[in-house]
C-alpha cells in the first residue's frame, strides 16, 4: 500500500547549521504517530514540514506516491492541519474560530454553522458558540483549537504539544477525543509529545527524535559527551565518568544512547568480541513483569533489562558486583 | 484677573448658546482633521503592514525615517505645501492654495507618517501564532493579512487616533495653506490664534476649551486601546 505521507532525505538548516535530518520517514492512512524526543529535538520543525509550512531545505515529501514539490502546497495544506503549540485563538467568539477554515473554503453559511456545531460537540464543547475566546480556560481553549481543525475534515490531524498546558482530567480527556477521531473518521494523526507515556498510551507508533534526528529507541542510558579517540577502527566517546567505544562516525557526535536490552550482566568479565565491558554494583532493582529493570552502577547509572527468568538464575541482589557488555554497534549516536 | 474671569464667563456663555460661529468653526476643523486623519489611514496601515511583514534591503533606514517625519514640525509642511501651490509653484493651476483641501493634503501629510510608524510597532508586536494559525487553517496570502490586522485592531485604532490627535492640534499647516479665512478655512487652532491676537478673549476660550475637551476625549481612548491591545 502506497503511503499517505513519506518523508525522504528532508533536511532543515538555519544558517548553516542543521535542525532535521530525516532519511526516510513514513506515515499510513489512519495510524496514530507520536513523535517523542525532548525540547529542540526538531519536533515542531517536522510537524511544520508535514503541514506543508515550512520548505525544507532539501529532500523530497510524497503524498499518496507523488512528489509533492511538482504540486500547489496551497493545495496540500487544505488536506493537513497542524495545530500548533500554545494554539492560538482569534479574538472574537469560539464560533467565529471554528469558522474560520471554514470561511477560507468559502463554505456557505448554513453548511458552515452546521459544521461549526458538529466539531464542538465531538470536542464536547456544544453550547460554547457565544463565549469569547479568550475566556476559555487552557484545556478548553485547546478543545476549541481541536474543533477549529476539525471543522476542515483534514485527512491528517497534527498536533504539536497538545497536552503542555492542559491539566491532568484536560489530557485524559484530550486523548480520548483524538482516539474517537481516529476511530470514527480515520483522520491520520501525529502528536508531538515529550511525554513518553503519552506517545506509548495513544500511538500505533513512536518515533524518536533527538537533537533532528530520528532514533530506534527511546532515548534510555543518554549521555552526552564527546568523541577523545579516533583509532582507524574505533572511536573513544568520553561522557564525563566513563569511556564507550562506537564503531567509527561520520558525523559528530555529542550524544551516545545504549539500548538497555543490548546490555549483557554477568558476574565474572564476559568473554567475548564487545568493546565494552565494565564493572558496577547494582543499585536499584525493579519488577517489570516478564522482565527486571537493573540500574547498575559503573560511574554512570546504567539501566539494564533483563529476564526474570536470568534474573533469578544469576540470583542477583541489591549492591551485588556485577560486570555489563555491550557491542559497540549497538551504542545509538547523535 | 478679572478680564480673564470675563472671558470664562463669555466662553460659557457662547459655548451654552450654541453659537454658530463657534460652532461652525469646530465642525469644519473636525471635518479637515477626519478626512485627512481617513486617509492617512488607508494609505497608512496598508504601508505599514507592508514594510513590517516584507523584509527587503533598506527596511531600517525606512523605519527610521518615518519615525523621524513624527517630529515633522507644521510650519515646515506648511512652507513646502504653500511654495508647491502658490501660484508660481508647480501646483499653481490647481488654485488649491487658501482652500479646505490644501489643508486636508497638509493634514494627510502630518497624520500619515505616525500612522506608518505605530502600525509597524503594531504589526511588529503582534503574536507570531496569529498568522501561522490563519495558514495552518488554509488561509491564502491576502486572507492572513486581513487576520493580522484583525487581530491587531486595538493597537491600529489607536495608531489612527494618535494621527488624528496629531493633526486636530496642529496651527502651523492649517495657518499657512488655509490662510484662516472666516467661514471658509477657519479652524479652531486658527481661529484661537487670531481672537487672542485681537484680544477677543471670550470667543478664543471657547473654542481652546472644546480644542482641550476633543484633545482629552482622544487621549482617553487611545490609552483605553493602548491598554486593551494585549
Amino acid at each position: 500500500m502506497t503511503p499517505l505521507i513519506e518523508l525522504r532525505d528532508i533536511t532543515k538548516s538555519y544558517h548553516g547549521s542543521t535542525v532535521l535530518h530525516i532519511p526516510r520517514l513514513v506515515i499510513k492512512q489512519g495510524g496514530i504517530y507520536g513523535i517523542m524526543g525532548p525540547n529542540g529535538a526538531g519536533k515542531t520543525t517536522l510537524l511544520s514540514i508535514a503541514a506543508f509550512l515550512l520548505t525544507p531545505t532539501s529532500g523530497t515529501i510524497y503524498w499518496e506516491g507523488a512528489d509533492v514539490d511538482t504540486m500547489d502546497k496551497h493545495q496540500f495544506r487544505k488536506k493537513v492541519t497542524l495545530i500548533i503549540q500554545n494554539p492560538y485563538l482569534f479574538h472574537t467568539t469560539v464560533e467565529k474560530n471554528v469558522a474560520y477554515g471554514l470561511k477560507t473554503r468559502r463554505i456557505p453559511p448554513q453548511e458552515r454553522k452546521e459544521k461549526v456545531e458538529e466539531s464542538l460537540r465531538l470536542v464536547g464543547l456544544s453550547g460554547f458558540d457565544k463565549r469569547m475566546a479568550h475566556e476559555l480556560s487552557g484545556g478548553e481553549a485547546q478543545r476549541v483549537a481541536i474543533a477549529r481543525a476539525l471543522a476542515l475534515e483534514p485527512q491528517v490531524l497534527l498536533l504539536d504539544e497538545p497536552t503542555a498546558n492542559v491539566d491532568r482530567q484536560g489530557i485524559e480527556q484530550l486523548e480520548t477525543i483524538l482516539r474517537q477521531l481516529n476511530e470514527k473518521f480515520k483522520i491520520t494523526i501525529i502528536v508531538a509529545t515529550h511525554d513518553i507515556n503519552q506517545a506509548h498510551r495513544l500511538s500505533d507508533e513512536v518515533i524518536y527524535l533527538f537533537d533532528g534526528k530520528i532514533a530506534k529507541s527511546p532515548m534510555e542510558n543518554l549521555f552526552k559527551g564527546r568523541i577523545v579517540k579516533k583509532d582507524k577502527d574505533l572511536f573513544l566517546f568520553d561522557t564525563g565518568r566513563i569511556h564507550v567505544a562506537l564503531p567509527p562516525q561520520r558525523d559528530i557526535v555529542r550524544h551516545i544512547a545504549i539500548p538497555p536490552e543490548d546490555i549483557i550482566v554477568s558476574h565474572e568479565p564476559h568473554a567475548t568480541s564487545a568493546r565494552n565491558s565494565f564493572a558496577g554494583t547494582i543499585s536499584h532493582v525493579a519488577d517489570e513483569g516478564k522482565f527486571v529493570s537493573l540500574t547498575v552502577d559503573i560511574g554512570e547509572k546504567l539501566r539494564v533489562k533483563i529476564t526474570k527468568r536470568s534474573f533469578q538464575e544469576m540470583q542477583l541482589t541489591l549492591g551485588a558486583p556485577v560486570y555489563v557488555t555491550f557491542k559497540s554497534s549497538s551504542v545509538e549516536t547523535f | 484677573m478679572e478680564y480673564l474671569w470675563g472671558g470664562i464667563q463669555g466662553a460659557a456663555v457662547l459655548i451654552i448658546g450654541l453659537d454658530s460661529e463657534v460652532f461652525r468653526t469646530v465642525l469644519l476643523s473636525l471635518r479637515i482633521s477626519l478626512t485627512a486623519t481617513l486617509i492617512a489611514s488607508l494609505v497608512g496601515i496598508p504601508l505599514g503592514f507592508l514594510i513590517s511583514t516584507h523584509e527587503f534591503p533598506l527596511k531600517r533606514p525606512t523605519i527610521t525615517f518615518f519615525n523621524t517625519l513624527l517630529s515633522l514640525p507644521t510650519v515646515v509642511v506648511g512652507l513646502f505645501l504653500y511654495s508647491l501651490l502658490s501660484r508660481r509653484g508647480p501646483l499653481g493651476p490647481l488654485s488649491l492654495l487658501f482652500t479646505p483641501t490644501a489643508m486636508v493634503i497638509g493634514q494627510f501629510i502630518l497624520a500619515t507618517p505616525i500612522i506608518v510608524a505605530l502600525t509597524i510597532a503594531a504589526i511588529q508586536a503582534m503574536d507570531p501564532r496569529a498568522k501561522i494559525t490563519a495558514m495552518t487553517l488554509g488561509a491564502g496570502p491576502f486572507r492572513t493579512a486581513l487576520t493580522v490586522l484583525s487581530e491587531a485592531r486595538f493597537a491600529l485604532t489607536a495608531a489612527v487616533i494618535a494621527g488624528f490627535g496629531r493633526v486636530i492640534a496642529e496651527v502651523g499647516t492649517a495657518m499657512m495653506v488655509g490662510g484662516n479665512i472666516r467661514g471658509y478655512t477657519r479652524i479652531m487652532t486658527t481661529a484661537i490664534a487670531l481672537e487672542t491676537a485681537k484680544g477677543e478673549f471670550a470667543f478664543a476660550l471657547s473654542l481652546g476649551f472644546i480644542l482641550l475637551f476633543v484633545a482629552f476625549s482622544i487621549n482617553i481612548l487611545f490609552h483605553y486601546l493602548q491598554a486593551k491591545r494585549g
